[in-house]
């Protein structure tokens, strides 16, 4: 028996160091966003200027490192704000990248139809830009306030990247209201070029800001005692690289789902059957992309995964194993929903076009797959139990679920996910055509012979992951992936042959789908902003009492990291606000659709 | 805009959903690790509880290492009998060196099967001091072993901690938490009553008269270590492995709880 131990807390004094700041803010804040405003960019510009050094120095003591608000925690206002320009920011950045390739194919093939496609999406965007201005200032205003010495800290490091930003702001502002004005104005080729332009300058803007928030997680570039030595490699950390190209793609996902979302509730406000089906026609189109973009995003977060851990396994572990492996339980169900709703809206869509009724039997399968795969990739590894069940387990681990709450199981199970809404894809893009090539029959079983057998690989490479050690079996799940795509491309390319010069079954008549696929349309941009919005915040959140992890500690009354609970409340609460300024922007950006105001006749 | 409406009271209801949906998760808030003030005339006994619950806390021991379970698929080396091989891993290296050496240069040498890539213990982010560091080696010593280790006894790394770094600013964070909170928020009070009534667990009605203060820290941080008769072993420490009791609970939130299960 041991006595207890002579331990006693410090309490009271704050001991200051040099090394770090001891800032107020929360460790979780993630303070600059891509997007940021222009008169945000010029403060922080001003800043820069004023507390630059000749030699960037560590950060200093602070006489006033944190302030605070009377009655609400300053974490979650700058929370809430960090998230909300993001949302908008993601929203501004993707909807050119998509727009511009819906115009090229309209000028390419020269159907008027995707011109007027990608114009509708793009009225979404003026409104947008100026809420992502707006939410930008409070961000950056809500930082220099409240966690000043954090701000000056991450100012004086990055101190020259300020100035770029702000000058791509101005030109990002230029070519975006000359690609919206600009519509019908130009030349096709001029046209074109200011959003090729609009992209290159929005894509630069998010990498730079990236470089701020990214060197957060995993600091590069800076001595032990958080002085600067390589600007290229802060900017160049472990992580930026992965979350440029992932942020990308889940920009284009979330760009394509709120796109989805207005021509939804554009169709549910139709008039007519020529509008039904025009916003009929953008709902799915929206969807496509969103779907499309989503299908790659997990293999994009599985390189962010792995630089994490490259960074420092027990940030990684903090992240996977540790406090934060339940919320990864709920980003299963988040995106089991976005999977099952994305084929449910594609079935739902096979029933306007003829000839879908022969494919209509393989959507029960289709959805067996999909449950079940939901259902492991939402198994946890220990269960919550009482006494006497975890007695009556052996622990807390569930003797059955226990197995199919690990790795092994889930990777499986995404890929196995990932291949049967590619399948629904599939099925509703064959939906009215019949292959009349000679080789059609062999083509079918070849495509099927690939999905079977990349269906036995991906398995059986989950189930032998039981067998082998650590290391080799997290080397798995990379086969399991380059298998799962290399199915999807040669399934896709030997489709396209297949069906060349088809025979129609039946036409697609759009602006006939139920209301429900409608909701359906909401549903996935909700799932897709809370994904967000709770991805977000494991990723500040990963790095817990720290604002720059193992540089600046948080020693705030904030520093505590909060239940999941409770960051789902502030998630919820983000994703509604962010939907009330997004009815906004769908309400303002219709009025120039609308007729001009003419007096009543007398 | 009756359809308006509906489309955001729709938001609202999958929003509460998944909000719903975080709720069912367990609820767990992580404090920042509290420091220690290690008194210097701990014994070396002493220093094994003390080590203990650095490892639990501020050293995130645990967040790769397990204790105790062995087997192939082990991602990092278990801890189980680390106390009986240390002395025996490296040629000439006995086994408080050895053990040393994995806390502050821990990629020097690499068990055989097992990637490089421990963080130093005594570097941010984790920034044990060389009095925590000679508590924890006390801790894995006696995994499996006979702890020999001493405040007194030197080691060729200390003192080159980054001096920013043994500064670093140590604050609570946030109110702390009363007694009686901890016994909720650590669901203390699912198995053990406080007024006789027999549960999963015994009652801890009378407790501080019947178990020492030291009894009583044993009794949570290993409680396997004595289990009262009619009880089964491994309840307690699934329970508390479920919630992330270890990762959690501060040096003055266990204070808190002896205190306070002394005085009933």
């Amino acid at each position: 028996m041991v006595e207890p131990p002579n331990i006693i807390q410090e309490s009271g004094s704050i001991e200051r160091s040099p090394r770090r700041i001891a800032a107020r803010a929360s460790a979780w804040v993630a303070p600059i966003r891509p997007g940021c405003t222009l008169p945000a960019a010029l403060i922080v510009a001003v800043i820069a200027l004023l507390s630059s050094d000749i030699a960037v120095a560590g950060p200093q003591e602070a006489s006033e490192d944190y302030r605070a608000l009377p009655f609400i925690s300053s974490r979650v206002i700058m929370w809430v704000v960090a998230e909300l320009h993001l949302m908008f920011a993601a929203f501004v950045l993707a909807v050119p990248m998509f727009a511009i390739i819906i115009e090229f194919i309209g000028y390419k093939t020269g159907d008027k139809r995707f011109d007027e496609l990608a114009h509708d999406f793009t009225r979404l965007l003026s409104v947008s830009f100026s809420f992502t201005a707006t939410l930008g200032a409070l961000l950056t205003f809500g930082l220099v306030i409240f966690y000043p010495a954090l701000t000056e800290y991450l100012v004086k490091i990055f101190s020259w990247t300020f100035l770029p930003y702000v000058l791509l702001f101005f030109f990002e502002a230029f070519f975006l209201y000359a690609y919206y004005y600009g519509w019908g104005k130009f030349s096709p080729r001029v046209h074109l070029f200011l959003g090729v332009m609009l992209n290159i300058v929005g894509t630069a803007i998010m990498f730079i800001a990236n470089a701020w928030l990214s060197f957060m997680n995993t600091p590069n570039g800076v001595d032990e005692l958080g002085n600067l030595t390589s600007m290229w490699d802060a900017i160049n950390n472990y992580i930026w690289m992965p979350i440029n190209i992932h942020r990308l793609i889940a920009n284009m996902a979330f760009g394509g789902a709120i796109g989805a979302a207005y021509g939804a509730y554009k169709f549910l406000g139709a008039k007519t059957l020529e509008e039904r089906a025009h916003y009929d026609w953008m709902g799915y189109i929206g969807n496509f992309i969103a779907i499309c973009a989503l299908l790659p995003l997990p293999f994009a977060g599985y390189w962010l995964g792995v630089e994490i851990y490259a960074y420092d396994q027990s940030l990684g572990i903090t992240l996977m194993g540790g406090t934060f492996s339940w919320l990864f339980i709920i980003q299963a169900v988040l995106i089991g929903n976005l999977f099952l709703a994305a084929n449910y809206y594609l079935w739902l869509s096979m029933g306007r076009i003829g000839g879908a009724e022969r494919y209509q039997r393989f959507i029960k399968y289709l959805l067996a797959v999909i449950t079940v795969c939901f259902a492991v990739w939402a198994t946890p590894h220990s269960l919550v139990a009482t006494a006497e069940e975890a007695r009556a387990m052996g622990g807390s681990h569930h003797p059955v679920l226990n197995v199919l709450g690990v790795m092994s199981a889930k990777n499986t199970a995404v890929n196995l996910l990932i291949l049967t809404t590619y399948i629904s894809f599939l099925l509703y893009r064959r939906s009215n055509k019949v292959a009349t090539v000679r080789w059609a029959r062999t083509g079918n079983w070849v495509q099927f012979g690939i999905f079977a057998a990349v269906v036995i690989y991906v398995i059986f490479l989950g189930v032998y992951g039981y067998f082998v050690d650590a290391q080799t079996r997290i080397g798995l799940s990379q086969p399991q992936v380059l298998a799962v795509l290399l199915a999807m491309i040669s399934v896709t390319v030997i489709d396209v042959f297949l069906f060349r010069g088809a025979e129609k079954k039946g036409n697609i008549a759009w602006g006939k789908i139920p209301a429900r696929s409608q909701y359906a349309l909401f549903f996935l941009a909700i799932t897709f902003a809370w994904t967000m919005g709770l991805m977000g915040y494991v990723r500040a959140g990963m790095r817990q009492h720290w604002h720059v992890y193992g540089v600046i500690r948080d020693n705030s009354v904030d520093a505590f990291t909060p239940t999941l609970g409770y960051a789902g409340l502030v998630v919820s609460v983000t994703v509604i606000l962010f939907f009330l300024f997004i009815a906004v922007v769908f309400f303002l950006s219709g009025l120039s659709s609308k007729k001009s105001w003419a007096p009543k006749p007398e | 805009m009756k359809q308006a409406l509906q489309i955001f009271l729709f938001t609202i209801v999958v929003s509460a959903f998944y909000w719903y949906v975080s709720l069912w998760v367990p609820q767990k808030r992580t404090d920042p690790p509290a420091d220690v003030v290690i008194a210097a005339d701990l014994s070396t006994e002493e220093m094994v509880a003390v080590g203990l619950e650095i490892a639990a806390g501020k050293g995130t021991c645990f967040t790769c290492h397990t204790v105790g379970e062995g087997g192939a698929g082990l991602r990092f080396p278990d801890l189980g009998t680390i106390g009986a091989v240390a002395g025996t891993r490296r040629d000439g290296v006995d086994d408080v060196q050895y053990l040393a050496e994995s806390l502050y240069d821990p990629n020097a040498f690499v068990v055989e099967g097992f990637v490089a890539g421990m963080p130093n213990a005594a570097r941010a982010p984790i920034l044990l001091t060389d009095d925590e560091i000679l508590t924890v080696i006390a801790y894995l010593q006696s995994l499996g072993g006979t702890p020999t280790v001493t405040l007194d006894t030197q080691l060729e790394w200390q003192g080159q901690i980054a001096p920013a770094a043994t500064s670093a600013p140590q604050v609570a964070a946030g109110e702390p938490r009363d007694a009686q909170t901890l016994f909720t928020t650590y669901l203390c009070n699912t198995c053990h009553s406080l007024d006789g009534t027999v549960g999963a667990g015994p009652t801890l009605a009378g407790v501080g008269s019947r178990l020492s203060r030291a009894e009583l820290y044993e009794a949570i941080v290993d409680p396997d270590a004595t289990i009262t008769e009619g009880f089964a072993a491994g309840v307690m420490a699934a329970m508390q492995t479920a919630i992330g009791f270890h990762e959690q609970v501060s040096t003055a939130e266990l204070q808190s709880l002896i205190d306070y299960l002394a005085g009933l």
